[in-house]
Formats: C-alpha cells, sequence, structure tokens
C-alpha cells in the first residue's frame, strides 16, 4: 500500500534541537526570533493569461498569484458595489501531505484568511468597479497557487495577491445607448490601501515570526494579524489549541506593524521595478 | 573502449544511450541493440555496463538496505516508520520484543514513541506492500541524538563515494560522524561547527554531484 501521509511530523531530535535553540534566542536557520526568511517577489509571471500577477518566496515556500478582471452582476443586496473573491489552494506538488481532491481545513483556512485580510482592509475600493448600478459590475478574481510549502502560507499567499493586485489593470468601458462597451485601453484598479499580513507562533513561552514547516506543526498557538499603512489592524485569525497572554498579544501588536512597514516597502519596491 | 573510462551524459526518458552490445544495469532498458533511458539524469557508459542516475526521486526500498526513519504512527502490533518515500516502513513488535512480544503485556511506547528517529535495515520488499523493516544488528537501533539531514536519494553513492572515499573525506577534514541511510537520510554526530561543515559539504554534492572534480569542492569548501 503507498503511503499516505497525514500530517507533518515532527521528529524527536529536530524537535530537542529547535526547542534548545530557542532558549538562547537562536533559530535552526540562524534567524533571530523576529526575522523573516529571505523575501522575493517578482511581478508579471503570467503575463498574456491575467490581468495582474505575482511569485513570492518565503525561503522554500512559494506560491504564485494571478488575477482576472471580469464583468458580472452585482449581489442584490449591494447592487452598486463590484464582486473580489480571494481564493487560494495548496497543489498536490507543494508538499507530500497534500492529496488531490477537495480543499481540507487547512486549505479553507487559508484561503479565507487571505480573502479577509484584502476584503476588510478595502483595499479595492469595490464602489468604484461598479459599471452600472444594479446590472453591471467589475469582478476581480484574485487565485493563488501554494507551489511549495515550508511553512508560513498565510503570509506568502496574502503578499502574492496583494502584489498581484498592485500590478493588475482592468479594461476601460464606455456607455452607448444605454449598451455597455468595453474598451480594449487599460486603467489601474481603484487601490485604497496596501494591507501586509504578519504571522506569529509560540513555542513553549517563546514568540517567534514566520515559522518554518516544523516550527509550525510544533507550535501550541499562532496569530496572523494584517495591518495597513495608516497602522490600523484589518483582520486577525488565531489557530492551533494554545493561547497567548494580554502582554504578549500587546507585544505582538506592536511588532507586527514595524514588520508590516517593513514588508511594504519591498512589496511596493517589487510593484515599482515590475512596473 | 578502455576498461576505466566513464563517459556521461545528459539523458531524457525514452533517449537512446548508446547503441551496441553493452549491460544495462539501472534504469535502462534494452530494446534491440540500443539501450534507452527511462528516467531523467545523468547516463554513465562504463566498461561494466550503463546505468542512469536520476537527478531526483523519490526512494524506492530494497532488500538489506540501511535506511533512517522516524515514526509516524503505530498501533498495538507494529510501528509505521517514514523512511522518505512513498511505502511506509513496518516494524513488528516481535521484531522488537522478539518472539515473546504480546501486545497486551509489552508496552510500544517504552521502544520507540511517535516522533523517533531511527536507523533500521530493510528485510524484505516488492512492491506489493510496505517494507518490513528491522531494528537487530550492529548500528541499528533508536537515534538518540545528532542530526538528520536530507539529500536526493539517488545521490546518496557521491556522498559515499568510491569505497567510501567521500564519506572519509568529509569525516576526517570536519570531524563530523555520518551514518548514511540508503533512503537519502544522513545522521550527523558532532559539535555544531563540524556538523554546519559537514551539512554544508552534503548540500554541495545533492547540488553537483554530476561535476567531475567533486572532491576538490568538497575540500576546498571545508577547508574553508
Amino acid at each position: 500500500m503507498p503511503a499516505v501521509k497525514k500530517r507533518r511530523i515532527v521528529d524527536s531530535i529536530t524537535k530537542e534541537s529547535i526547542i534548545s535553540n530557542l532558549a538562547n534566542s537562536t533559530r535552526l536557520d540562524e534567524r533571530g526570533l523576529l526575522d523573516y526568511r529571505n523575501l522575493e517577489i517578482e511581478t508579471k509571471i503570467l503575463k498574456d493569461k491575467t490581468n495582474g500577477s505575482a511569485r513570492v518566496k518565503l525561503g522554500e515556500s512559494e506560491v504564485w498569484a494571478g488575477i482576472k478582471v471580469e464583468t458580472a452582476n452585482p449581489f442584490p443586496d449591494t447592487p452598486a458595489e463590484g464582486v473580489m473573491t480571494c481564493n487560494a489552494e495548496r497543489l498536490p506538488i507543494s508538499s507530500q501531505y497534500i492529496e488531490p481532491g477537495p480543499p481540507d481545513e487547512d486549505t479553507i483556512e487559508l484561503s479565507r484568511v487571505s480573502d479577509r485580510g484584502i476584503r476588510e482592509s478595502g483595499m479595492i475600493d469595490v464602489k468604484e468597479l461598479c459599471i452600472k448600478e444594479g446590472e453591471r459590475v467589475y469582478s476581480v478574481y484574485v487565485d493563488v497557487a501554494v507551489i511549495n510549502d515550508d511553512g508560513n502560507l498565510f503570509d506568502a499567499v496574502a503578499y502574492a495577491a496583494t502584489t498581484a493586485l498592485l500590478m493588475s489593470d482592468m479594461n476601460k468601458f464606455t456607455i452607448e445607448d444605454d449598451e455597455i462597451k468595453m474598451l480594449d485601453e487599460k486603467q489601474p484598479l481603484p487601490i485604497k490601501s496596501v494591507p501586509v499580513s504578519t504571522t506569529f507562533a509560540k513555542i513553549g513561552d517563546k514568540i517567534i515570526m514566520d515559522p518554518n514547516a516544523d516550527e509550525e506543526e510544533m507550535a501550541t498557538a499562532r496569530v496572523t494579524l494584517v495591518t495597513d499603512e495608516n497602522g490600523k489592524y484589518v483582520s486577525a485569525q488565531k489557530g492551533k489549541p494554545g493561547g497567548f497572554t494580554f502582554d504578549e498579544l500587546r507585544e505582538i501588536s506592536v511588532i507586527s506593524k514595524e514588520k508590516g512597514d517593513e514588508i511594504r516597502i519591498k512589496i511596493r519596491e517589487a510593484v515599482k521595478n515590475g512596473a | 573502449m578502455k576498461t576505466n573510462s566513464v563517459e556521461r551524459k545528459y539523458v531524457m526518458p525514452g533517449d537512446v544511450v548508446i547503441e551496441g552490445d553493452h549491460n544495462p544495469l539501472a534504469n535502462v532498458i534494452k530494446s534491440g541493440n540500443k539501450i534507452i533511458s527511462t528516467k531523467i539524469g545523468m547516463a554513465e557508459i562504463s566498461y561494466n555496463g550503463v546505468r542512469v542516475m536520476p537527478l531526483s526521486g523519490t526512494y524506492i526500498p530494497r532488500m538489506d538496505d540501511v535506511v533512517i526513519g522516524k515514526v509516524a504512527d503505530m498501533n498495538g502490533f507494529a510501528w509505521e516508520v517514514d523512511i522518505n518515500s512513498w511505502f511506509f516502513g513496518i516494524l513488528t513488535g516481535s521484531a522488537v520484543f522478539g518472539r515473546q512480544f504480546s501486545s497486551s503485556r509489552d508496552s510500544m511506547k517504552s521502544a520507540f514513541n511517535k516522533g523517533e528517529c531511527l536507523i533500521a535495515k530493510i528485510l524484505s520488499f516488492d512492491r506489493t506492500r510496505d517494507p518490513l523493516i528491522s531494528v537487530s544488528g550492529p548500528g541499528l537501533g533508536k537515534i538518540k541524538e545528532g542530526e538528520i539531514t536530507y539529500i536526493t536519494s539517488s545521490k546518496i553513492p557521491r556522498v559515499i563515494g568510491k569505497k567510501g572515499a567521500m564519506i572519509k573525506l568529509i569525516e576526517e577534514n570536519t570531524g563530523c560522524r555520518m551514518t548514511i541511510g540508503q533512503n537519502g537520510a544522513i545522521l550527523l554526530k558532532g559539535t555544531d561547527e563540524a556538523r554546519t561543515k559537514a551539512r554544508n559539504a552534503i548540500e554541495l554534492i545533492g547540488n553537483q554531484a554530476h561535476i567531475s572534480d567533486l572532491n576538490d569542492k568538497v575540500i576546498s569548501l571545508i577547508s574553508k
């Protein structure tokens, strides 16, 4: 019987060395507790088939994002607002623990958290995506695929989706005699802010940022905070059974903004280089 | 062809490696008088025959291989060991406790717990079922300390070298003790510095296994 590997297992000696390293405030890959792995952002990787695209490599984790802007009927309760959906999936190629088939719990969480970060930050001004109230609006589909999984996919997916949206364009339109005509001319998406996600994990009593796959599996608690450039917290997600104390959360919320600013600069740089 | 010369080239699956009377050794098939590759990799044509060293690939168990694995799951009768393959290694209770093993009397957890690492030998394997493994033998058993690093299993022969030359080279120059599992897992024992040096050397072998002056590169990396 070929093996179906259900869950990543951190072996006992790796576990011990991670814990003993953390006691000295270092990590196995020689990072500090609050250091991110090398972040590489590339844009315009799927030029012909998408309106905007990006590839993000966070250490060994790699995700691709593609944006498609189309037109659709608005939802009845928001007749004057465009539609935005963000979806993330983990491909079976990304890790030996993922099988083809319907998405599992973790993938759905990943998908929803990345959607929430973009939606609640008001990154896209959905009111400006309206073509004709009650009849036709723009619909923005953000699709993110995880190519390689080495932990902290929440952040990698969020950066890829954000960068791709910043790079994205959409067709202009005119209305002639009540007929909507799409033009070949392009305009940028109505972007209002740049949300940046930061993820913390707790192992023992130590808090680390950007956990890799082993650290993520070992962690007792995990929290993802998304901030925008005005220092506003736009979304949060807590995972795993353990908990954080008030003091820890207070500390995390401050660090989240500082790190968020650093990463926002990197995202802006990638967009500037790609434009 | 001279007896000791080796000809190397990259091949794709379906490529004719060479025509003529040659002995097919590994990852090649013989069709008529053509030797055809079945993997992406480096073909080696030597006096002994033709083999293709795959660039990457998962470990396929073979009898008598020494492997390093971690316990993925256990039940009352056996442990399932993740041996870095698409098969789990099955370590039965009687292979650890002896023939008197009784699932009610012996505590499985007292021998191996979930997540613990072990060095084992493959007792039997055919592709229809999971391989049986054993931990009885010199050098086999639970791993208590050290660090495990991974490399594509097809490159393990390079880490070993001709008659163990590469192991010897790395061990002598770094002071790190290495135990090599045929499944691509390598156990390193030694000081932090020694392990880091050995790990870098293994990484270099993993990236540049096909280069002919590998020995010199490894030496210059270690002595840096």
